[in-house]
């Protein structure tokens, strides 16, 4: 019978393997795995990337924006080869209640030239790259080969993994655990405090077919320019928010919803979806689209205080599988922490198998922390919490949708009101106190600040 | 008595994309090298290969005609134990190849012969999950001058005798006692391609994938004929009636009986369906 990977799963004990059959075991091709294992390969450490789809990427779920500024650092010149969609140029944050909306727009056509900023791409064709450089450097690429358990010896060192394959085991000295969002592995090694529900969102996703004029039409961009669009005030009271973004001829929409939230709410995600892309708003934008997908996944929101401990005995934890995805509101972050954190755990796993000294992978968080990985995930730690706070969800975009229409709606012959006033009577419309909004402000700036 | 299994077993593998898009504007196919592989067919001819070629003492080779994309097929078929594979190349690769049977046998049998020698059994899918048309299994068996069996659904080799189970229509199945060498496509059905072990998938990730050049000379055109086809006249002999005009009724129908059609004119379902049951009831269908 097949050994399978699950959270009743746990670590196998083994006898001290007297020859590893490699220097590293990367679990997980995506960004993260795939960054670490090039390190590693780079390095000239033998290394197995383990990947659980016939290719990587296969398994993925993404409807983002990756920025690539860590590639610089990671592949030199990497937006000449890398699989793009389109490059993001114009960025909206679109706050929706009921039938109305208010949207702040900016546009740069720097972000469309080198060495740009942020770019929509498939992922199933972004991680094939990336794992492909991983090979070219000598990466060890094992497809549909799932890591169902840690092996580790009765002094407690973790030694390698249990694949679902006959005669599955493999034995390294060091293993990275890059296997996404609910990482059975780093729970086996015991580095999850707790449960992850209250932290975790349920991402859906369509992929909808459009010719690519249209889009161009439809969103006011040409040639690979592209739109990402951040909304909130969409998911029908349930903690999270949308997203819209374009790729070549086809565009990304969907949501991100609270897992207790929704549990709680009785609807089905495809409901929501659905509901939002009846939106006036929004509708104009999807309009005969062709559903070429649905897709949905886990994903870690909590932030900076739900991290795991990220150094294990002979373990290190990197991308999704170490909640290493950045909600914070304006920003929504999560390949280039995945690449970020993966290449510094590469590093990390490098330099304590070039000194043999394996009590140096502790190394790795000293490198997060002084990196944006974690500086950035520690200075917005706050900011998850707010995000998803019931004021900010469910009644802010409400209150800025009043202020807006009160200001821009034309009473004449009545004078127009001072905007103070607006804004107490959409406050008070909405049940926000002003200490309550001044409070939620104060928390923003001292998050986003 | 049966001629004893020589040793080399075939499996063909064709190389496609189950999931390929089409254009409905151009009807172009658009398929993605990632997604590919063999069909649930090939993956149960390979593992036919397997046994057989276990039970035989014999070799099992992995062949396929396909770009360089493919050797991962040929990589998984090394894994689950395939002694060699051998992939077939076609300078200039033109992804309509395969459609044809008849060239992508003639190719197929050419490299099999000068790479491997003489098969005892080839064994493959018979039919792809996109556009393969059957065909190439019957061309391959008279190109190489073996007999044919189809629509296979059970395999077993035992004292140098290969048996198979034929689909019939209907549910009803034949048992074949089948001569070698042979040509042998099965379907989809009865066993699935074992999962391959560890060491053997890391041996097999970097493993050399030898390749062959396939000679995959054109298609010979034969022109039947120089003008455009011109179907002979057929004579249909005048209506007996003397009167002009009734001969002209006769061959127009004009004044012959006919039921008007029915139109449903009610916007009410449940009056609609009422109409159409007592339509059909009137006509004996219920």
């Amino acid at each position: 019978m097949r050994d399978r990977a699950g959270p009743a799963s746990s670590a196998v004990t083994v006898a001290e393997p007297e020859r590893p059959q490699f220097d590293a075991i990367v679990v997980g091709a995506g960004p993260a795995g795939s960054a670490a294992a090039l390190e590693l390969a780079r390095a000239g450490h033998s290394v197995a990337l383990l990947e659980r789809g016939p290719f990587p990427g296969s398994k993925n779920v993404y409807g983002g924006v990756v920025y690539g500024r860590i590639l610089d650092e990671l592949i030199p010149g990497w937006y000449d080869e890398m699989p793009v969609q389109r490059w993001v140029t114009r960025r909206q944050t679109m706050l929706l209640d009921g039938e109305r909306s208010m949207t702040v727009d900016f546009r740069s056509q720097s972000w469309g030239r080198a060495p740009y900023n942020g770019a929509t791409t498939y992922r199933a064709e972004f991680d094939d790259w990336l794992a492909g450089h991983a090979q070219k450097a000598g990466a060890v690429l094992v497809p549909s080969t799932v890591a169902t358990r840690l092996l580790r010896t009765e002094r407690g060192r973790i030694v390698g993994v249990r694949t679902d394959r006959p005669d599955g085991d493999l034995t390294a000295k060091v293993v990275i655990a890059c296997d996404g969002v609910n990482s059975f592995l780093a729970k086996q090694a015991g580095l999850f405090p707790g449960d992850q529900a209250a932290h975790t969102t349920l991402g859906v996703k369509e992929t909808l077919a459009l010719p690519a004029r249209t889009i161009d039409e439809r969103f006011g961009v040409s040639g690979h320019e592209g739109v990402d669009i951040e909304m909130l005030g969409c998911t029908q009271g349930i903690p999270g928010g949308g997203f819209l973004y374009t790729n070549s001829d086809t565009l990304s929409v969907g949501l991100v919803l609270g897992l207790q939230g929704l549990a709680k709410s009785g609807k089905r995600p495809e409901e929501v979806l659905a509901e939002l892309k009846r939106h006036p708003s929004i509708q104009p934008l999807v309009r005969g689209a062709e559903l070429v997908e649905y897709s949905a996944h886990l994903i870690p929101e909590g932030g900076y205080d739900t991290m795991p401990q990220l150094v294990g005995d002979g373990l290190l934890v990197a991308g999704d599988a170490a909640a290493m995805c950045l909600a914070a509101g304006i920003w929504l972050e999560g390949v280039n922490f995945a690449m970020g954190s993966g290449m510094y755990a590469g590093r990390a796993a490098s330099k304590a198998l070039s000194s043999g000294d394996l009590g140096a992978l502790r190394e790795y968080r000293g490198l997060l922390e002084s990196s944006f990985v974690l500086a950035d995930h520690k200075k917005l730690r706050k900011a998850p919490e707010l995000v998803l706070s019931e004021r900010v969800q469910q009644r802010y975009p409400g209150l800025v949708c009043d202020l807006v229409e009160l200001m821009f709606t034309v009473e004449n012959p009545k004078p127009k009101p001072g905007v103070r006033k607006l804004l107490r009577a959409s406050a008070k419309r909405n049940g926000v106190k002003m200490r309550e909004l001044a409070r939620d402000a104060l928390t923003g700036l001292r998050s986003f600040g | 008595m049966a001629e004893p299994l020589r040793p080399l077993v075939v499996a063909l593998l064709r190389w496609t994309d189950a999931r390929a898009r089409i254009d409905p504007l151009s009807g172009e196919v658009e398929t993605d090298p990632r997604g590919a592989g063999p069909s649930e067919a090939d993956r149960c001819a390979l593992e036919h290969a397997l046994r057989i070629a276990e039970a035989a003492a014999g070799r099992c080779v992995a062949v396929t005609l396909a770009p360089e994309p493919a050797e991962e097929l040929l990589r998984d078929a090394l894994a689950c134990g395939a002694d060699a594979v051998l992939r077939v190349d076609v300078p200039s690769w033109d992804s309509r190849v395969p459609d044809s049977g008849a060239t992508t046998a003639r190719a197929l049998a050419h490299a099999i012969r000068t790479e491997l020698g003489e098969p005892s059994l080839v064994l493959t899918g018979d039919h792809s999950a996109d556009r393969g048309t059957g065909s190439t299994p019957a061309f391959l068996a008279a190109e190489l001058g073996c007999a044919q069996a189809l629509g296979l659904v059970e395999l077993s080799y035992a004292d140098g005798e290969l048996l198979a189970l034929r689909r019939l229509d209907r549910g009803r199945r034949e048992r074949l006692a089948v001569p070698l060498p042979a040509v042998c496509s099965v379907e989809p059905a009865g066993l699935r391609l074992r999962r391959a072990a560890l060491p053997s998938t890391l041996a097999a990730r970097t493993a050399t994938i030898p390749v062959v050049t396939g000679s995959v000379a054109a298609e010979p055109v034969t022109a039947h004929a120089a003008r455009p086809f011109r179907p002979r006249a057929k004579e249909l002999p005048p209506p007996p009636e003397a009167d002009p005009r009734l001969r002209l009724l006769r061959l127009t129908g004009a004044h012959e009986h006919r039921e008007p059609p029915r139109v449903v004119v009610t916007d009410d379902p449940a009056e609609a369906a009422d109409e159409l049951l007592e339509y059909l009831r009137g006509k004996g269908y219920l």
